[in-house]
């Protein structure tokens, strides 16, 4: 499959609490490659043998941000709790599917415009009730407890560039799959462990159960990073088509990062530097402090939209990512320093 | 009913560029009613009944939905807007949107995790949105849009329940409505007009009511309704699903007492519109000429102006049989 079919296809898919759409397609495209497995805990795992004890895991989240049901009203509208980061300023109006026991589209409650006074301005997201249109009868499809998600197909638009929903970090376990098909049937020098975490939306969760059991030597966390747009400066975001941003933060293994430079640097691949000053916001913080240690990095890739049902990326970015990785772990990655 | 409002709805047509949603409503019509364009764009329509109508009695739709239209382009390659109508910016942020029914964009905005404390929860300016096409620069945007050319917000048409979900239901329901009443035969006469130009001051209706001259008139549409949690009971105006919402006043008319009695005690489902908010058609057509009787029959939709609007199936055929009784009422002068 190509770049953009895989990553079309997982944002298709479900991945939040226990809803595992997008475990069970990741784990079906990896078992061409290797015999992965899913946890109890959701994360979907797999190996590939290299000549040494080192291990280096691959890790992208495969869950997504949305919303847990907390309330049913007798005229159908519901009302919801945030699971991950929610702009709640685009949520008016905005169509999205509830997972009951029959997924079920439901729309946003926008202020009538006869109420409004120009100046909208909401508290909290449960002030904004989710519309089920269906009356009464919503209790009989939708119990509390269940899980929303943004609605949205993924569509291209100008030079290579995509948009749709879950990019975030769908894209991040597209890549995570890219490799293990471009490394397999490979003689690698050390051991690849391909993880794809859940939970990583309500605070880095899977990916700490996984780095756990797995104990791998060295981490790579592959996940979205804010892309530029009008009015967002450069401190603050990382421009599309650049390549694959390497991550540089006092929470990550400084060797892997330089390593990370100077092979893109050495195979003419394009990157670019995030520069943080303290933790990164991804799975490589809970990565870096597993057990007695794990050399953390990141690898970003630069996301508009971030948390929405319109993500932008830049495919190239995606195949400078899997460009870097693969010439990375085809290095060893810092295994011989 | 709902696959013709289905191709209706998701036709798109901004207003001054209705010229899409025009070509299939004639092809819809044409073999049931003597019409012609206007200069505006207008549809005018003549059906010939049974008999000769008592009185000239006019039944309206508009054809225009809001929507937004290209203002400039950037440096970078984003795109500057307008919104073509009343759109809150909420209703606009992080949508997609097909401009000139060829290219994808996404109207974009600075994400919330980029911003601090209290901006985080109030909806920006408008002004402060773009549209993100992909291009990298000026010069490659104009390659793909031009300057004035028009989007909308795209949404999926579906079905939840009794209701539908969908963009331009206003006034795509009054247009399936007006439909229907040319299809069928009828007792009486009528002109029927598709107007273009309502979301921006009621312009349409002015030439088509002018070159009527109708002693009276039904102006059909999709209303506000905010039968929502965070509504007042005295602040929601009408219920979807409780029946055809009825005027009796708003923001650009008085309507007509008589019509107004005649339609609320019709027997058929329906509500008065309890709020003196919003305009519609009406505004232009009862002050025409020396003065047209006019009555406004809307069906009652929820999150009007955005791209998921709700309203009922129900409501949309008892507004059918209301249009159909009060035409044939003042028509046949059993209504006064």
């Amino acid at each position: 499959m190509e770049i953009k079919d895989l990553l079309f296809t997982l944002s298709g898919k479900t991945g939040i609490g226990s809803i595992t759409e997008a475990q069970k397609t990741a784990y079906e495209i990896l078992g061409e490659y290797l015999e992965p497995q899913i946890t109890d805990d959701f994360n979907v795992i797999g190996f590939l043998s290299g000549k040494s004890d080192y291990a280096i895991m691959l890790d992208a989240h495969i869950d997504q941000i949305g919303f847990v049901v907390t309330d049913i009203d007798e005229n159908g509208f519901l009302t919801v709790s945030n699971a991950g980061g929610i702009d709640i300023r685009a949520l008016p109006s905005r169509a999205v599917t509830v997972h009951g026991k029959q997924k079920i589209t439901a729309v946003f409650c926008s202020t009538p415009p006869h109420l409004a006074n120009g100046d909208t301005e909401y508290t909290d997201i449960t002030e904004i009730k989710l519309d089920t249109a269906l009356g009464e009868k919503a209790k009989e499809i939708v119990s509390i407890g269940d899980y929303v998600t943004f609605t949205g197909d993924c569509f291209p638009i100008a030079n290579g560039r995509v948009c749709g929903p879950s990019f975030d970090d769908r894209a991040g376990v597209a890549c995570v799959l890219e490799l293990a098909k471009r490394l397999s049937g490979k003689e690698l020098p050390v051991n690849v462990v391909f993880c794809l975490s859940n939970g990583e939306e309500l605070g880095l969760r899977g990916v700490r159960t996984a780095a756990f059991s797995v104990e791998p030597n060295e981490a790579i966390a592959i996940d979205v990073t804010f892309g530029d747009g009008l009015n967002i400066s450069a401190d603050e975001a990382c421009g599309l088509g650049e390549g694959g941003m390497i991550g540089i933060s006092p929470v990550l293994d400084k060797k892997v990062s330089q390593k990370l430079i100077s092979v893109a640097k050495e195979n003419n691949i394009p990157y670019g530097l995030e520069v943080m000053g303290s933790k990164t916001g991804t799975n490589a913080d809970m990565l870096g402090i597993s057990r007695k240690g794990v050399k953390a990095a990141t690898l970003s890739i630069p996301l508009r939209n971030m948390h929405t049902a319109v993500e932008i990326l830049d495919l190239g970015d995606l195949s400078a990512v899997c460009d870097l990785l693969e010439s990375y772990i085809l290095s060893g990655g810092v295994s011989n320093d | 009913m709902t696959d013709l409002l289905k191709h209706l709805c998701l036709i798109d047509g901004t207003s001054g560029d209705e010229d899409s949603v025009r070509e299939f409503v004639i092809s819809q019509i044409k073999d049931y009613c003597e019409y012609k364009t206007d200069n505006l764009g207008n549809i005018i329509c003549f059906k010939k009944g049974k008999k000769r109508p008592l009185k000239k009695v006019m039944v309206d739709a508009h054809l225009d939905e809001v929507g937004i239209i290209i203002t400039s382009v950037t440096e970078n390659g984003f795109l500057k807007f307008s919104v073509v109508g009343g759109i809150d910016t909420t209703a606009l942020m992080f949508r997609k949107v097909k401009i000139c029914d060829r290219v994808n964009g996404v109207i974009s905005g600075k994400p919330y995790h980029l911003l601090s404390g209290e901006s985080r929860k109030k909806a920006p300016q408008t002004d402060s949105l773009y549209i993100d096409i992909g291009a990298k620069s000026k010069s490659e945007a104009l390659e793909l849009v031009n300057i004035g050319d028009r989007a909308v917000l795209t949404s999926d048409f579906e079905v939840l329940g009794d209701n539908i979900k969908s963009k331009a239901l206003d006034d795509r329901i009054g247009c399936l409505v007006l439909i229907s009443l040319l299809k069928e035969d009828s007792e009486y006469d009528f002109y029927a007009t598709f107007t273009v130009q309502e979301e921006v001051g009621l312009r349409g209706a002015k030439t088509a009511t002018y070159a009527i001259e109708p002693d009276a008139a039904i102006a059909l549409e999709a209303t506000t309704a905010a039968d929502i949690p965070s509504s007042a009971d005295d602040k929601k105006v009408c219920c979807v699903g409780k029946g055809v919402a009825v005027s009796f006043m708003d923001k650009a008319t008085v309507y007509d007492k008589e019509y107004y009695k005649a339609a609320i005690g019709s027997g058929i489902p329906c509500q008065p519109k309890a709020a003196v908010a919003g305009g519609n058609n009406s505004g232009s057509i009862h002050l025409s000429g020396k003065g047209v009787r006019t009555i406004a029959l809307s069906a009652p939709c929820r999150y009007i102006h955005t791209s998921s609007s709700i309203a009922s199936l129900t409501d949309i055929e008892n507004m059918l049989s209301l249009a159909r009784y009060m035409l044939n009422g003042i028509a046949g002068g059993s209504i006064k």
